[in-house]
């Protein structure tokens, strides 16, 4: 008889204590043996052998046991814990996703919904891959930081055995797959996908096909921006490992262990801020203020104020253009954009004196301007603006 | 009774989550009257009064407050992201000045990616520039300008809890490993 999902669930979290041991050794040596897990059921005072067997959370193998790979990939991810990968394994997935995309390519004007299979196929493929690299991303982060805090105190040399030894097996082949500059790197084949796909979803006859093009397109986005973050954490912070480990601080130490777990670690007790809720000394005028403030029952009308009426002032450069190149030559522009606001607005508003500045920037317009001369004033309605005076003419012409 | 001077200010500082630092005039007040005002917050509020070389605050034992964790996480990402570049992150947080650019380059790139997104405080550009304001309150960090700030003293406060917890977590291994 099929055993109820919730009872499983439960049992997994009742007992999650002999469950996370189980997959801590499972991790270490990759599969658990009989006394081991006899001791920890001892340990834990839990008599739950059959019911890991008959949850199907245990499998027998000869003498020993294994979690079953469906429950430990659910564990390495709640845990966040996870087993390295070896870059080849993850470069398989090269071979799979150019195989896929070769019979999307052929099979385009084929059968329907073969195609539409191998969409979804190359999708989920492609979905694997990125899991893979941020599942090895993560663990190589957790066994760096594990050397950089060093709480298990090794020797120098033998950190830097280690730290050799993720960087040439794991580090530097994980960073070739990612590296985009790499012309035969999986990031570049996704790209070249990528591109292909976008001009599928644009313009593929059938609409059901078109969708799920542009599905897997914006998953593609997506997964080459996941991607270029990793590879990003894999040269700043992974590959450099040897020079980093070089230095130890016992405050750093503290922090990465910390940061391990914020939530469960103690933490300097600092005050919050105290709040002073006093009795008023007043408190019958006080209420009669916050009384009386409803009893006014005179109509307000609300005016749009001149300021907020001159915001809508939108600038009509072809206008002040057009004003302006009919005025040329002119000896001096800010003056003449003075002038100009002055005519129409009756006064200079410095906002709109900027906007009338940058037809200063137009091509068809000439400037001369000479440093010597000593600056002029204009008055805005805010402020005093000190600027030079700046000879304006049209392009070849004085 | 003659109550010290700067009474009113010192406790109102100091119930405001504040660390009095030893250049306010108010410390040397504080310093000279310890005894008095330890007891005055115990009894008063069940709060210890801490008094360092460079700075005084009081602590309360109370379990529900998230700002330590959220300077802890702030100042433990910075360290560790500092020295990922090379730098000697004490001297930075002792000497530097920050940009609020800085500290989000530093942020956005870091691998601590899942403790920072799930932190309200520090997800994003903004809502670390309100933190800052919260630190600059508490006169843990010295705003120069709306983008720029310095560390104050009162940042060795959670360096030494940073080494002692270094310290706790190497003995726990020791001491597993005798076992």
């Amino acid at each position: 008889m099929r055993t109820e999902p919730r009872t499983i669930i439960n049992f997994l979290s009742n007992y999650f204590d002999v469950v996370k041991d189980l997959f801590d050794i499972q991790m270490k040596d990759g599969l658990i043996k009989t006394e081991e897990l006899k001791q920890i059921l001892t340990h834990y005072e839990s008599d739950i052998e059959n019911k890991l067997i008959e949850y199907k959370f245990l499998k027998k193998i000869s003498d020993d046991y294994e979690i079953r790979p469906v429950y430990f990939k659910f564990l390495e991810f709640i845990l966040s814990e996870f087993k390295p990968l070896l870059p080849e394994t993850i470069e398989k997935y090269e071979h799979s996703i150019t195989a896929l995309f070769k019979k999307i390519k052929e099979g385009i004007s084929k059968d329907r919904n073969i195609l539409l299979q191998r969409i979804t196929d190359l999708n989920n493929e492609v979905r694997d891959f990125t899991d893979a690299v941020e599942k090895n991303t993560i663990r190589l982060i957790s066994e760096t930081k594990e050397l950089k805090s060093n709480v298990d105190k090794i020797d120098y040399r033998e950190k830097v055995r280690k730290a050799s030894f993720w960087i040439d097996y794991y580090i530097k082949p994980l960073n070739t797959i990612l590296d985009v500059s790499h012309s035969q790197s999986i990031t570049n084949r996704l790209l070249d996908i990528s591109q292909y796909i976008n001009i599928r979803r644009l313009n593929f006859d059938d609409e059901m096909a078109r969708q799920q093009f542009e599905k897997l397109y914006t998953f593609l986005v997506q997964t080459n921006d996941d991607l270029l973050r990793q590879s990003k954490i894999l040269t700043n912070e992974l590959l450099p490992l040897i020079e980093r480990i070089r230095s130890e601080s016992l405050i750093l130490t503290g922090w990465i262990e910390f940061l391990k777990n914020p939530d469960k670690s103690e933490l300097p007790f600092i005050t919050k801020t105290y709040r002073k809720s006093p009795q008023s000394n007043n408190p019958y005028h006080n209420a009669l203020e916050y009384v009386e403030q409803f009893l006014q029952s005179n109509e307000v009308y609300l005016n749009e104020s001149e300021d907020a009426m001159s915001e809508k002032w939108i600038f009509n450069k072809d206008f002040y253009l057009d004003k302006l190149k009919k005025d040329l030559p002119e000896p001096n522009f800010f003056e003449w954009a003075g002038k100009t606001l002055r005519t129409e607005y009756k006064s200079v508003e410095t906002e709109k004196f900027f906007s009338l500045t940058t037809l200063l920037f137009e091509d068809d317009i000439e400037l001369e301007f000479d440093t010597k001369t000593d600056r002029q004033v204009i008055r805005t309605t805010e402020m005093n603006l000190r600027v030079p005076k700046i000879k304006v003419k049209r392009h070849g012409l004085s | 009774m003659d109550y010290p001077r700067y009474h009113r200010d010192i406790v109102s500082d100091l119930l405001d989550g504040k660390f009095v630092l030893a250049t306010d005039a108010k410390f040397v007040e504080l310093k000279n009257n310890a005894d008095f005002y330890g007891k005055f917050f115990k009894e008063s509020f069940d709060y210890y009064l801490v008094i360092k070389t460079e700075y005084a605050f009081i602590i309360s034992e109370e379990t529900m407050e998230t700002l330590s964790r959220d300077i802890c996480i702030f100042l433990g990402v910075l360290c560790y992201e500092l020295d990922k570049e090379g730098k000697n992150f004490l001297d930075e947080i002792q000497y530097a000045e920050f940009d609020l650019e800085i500290i989000d380059n530093l942020f956005d790139n870091s691998s601590y990616t899942d403790l920072i997104q799930n932190n309200n405080q520090l997800k994003n550009s903004d809502n670390r520039k309100q933190f800052l304001g919260t630190l600059n309150r508490r006169n843990i960090i010295d705003r120069n300008s709306d983008k720029k700030f310095t560390f104050t003293p009162a940042y060795r406060e959670f360096m030494e809890f940073a080494k002692n917890f270094a310290k706790g977590r190497l003995q726990q291994n020791s001491i597993e490993e005798e076992a």
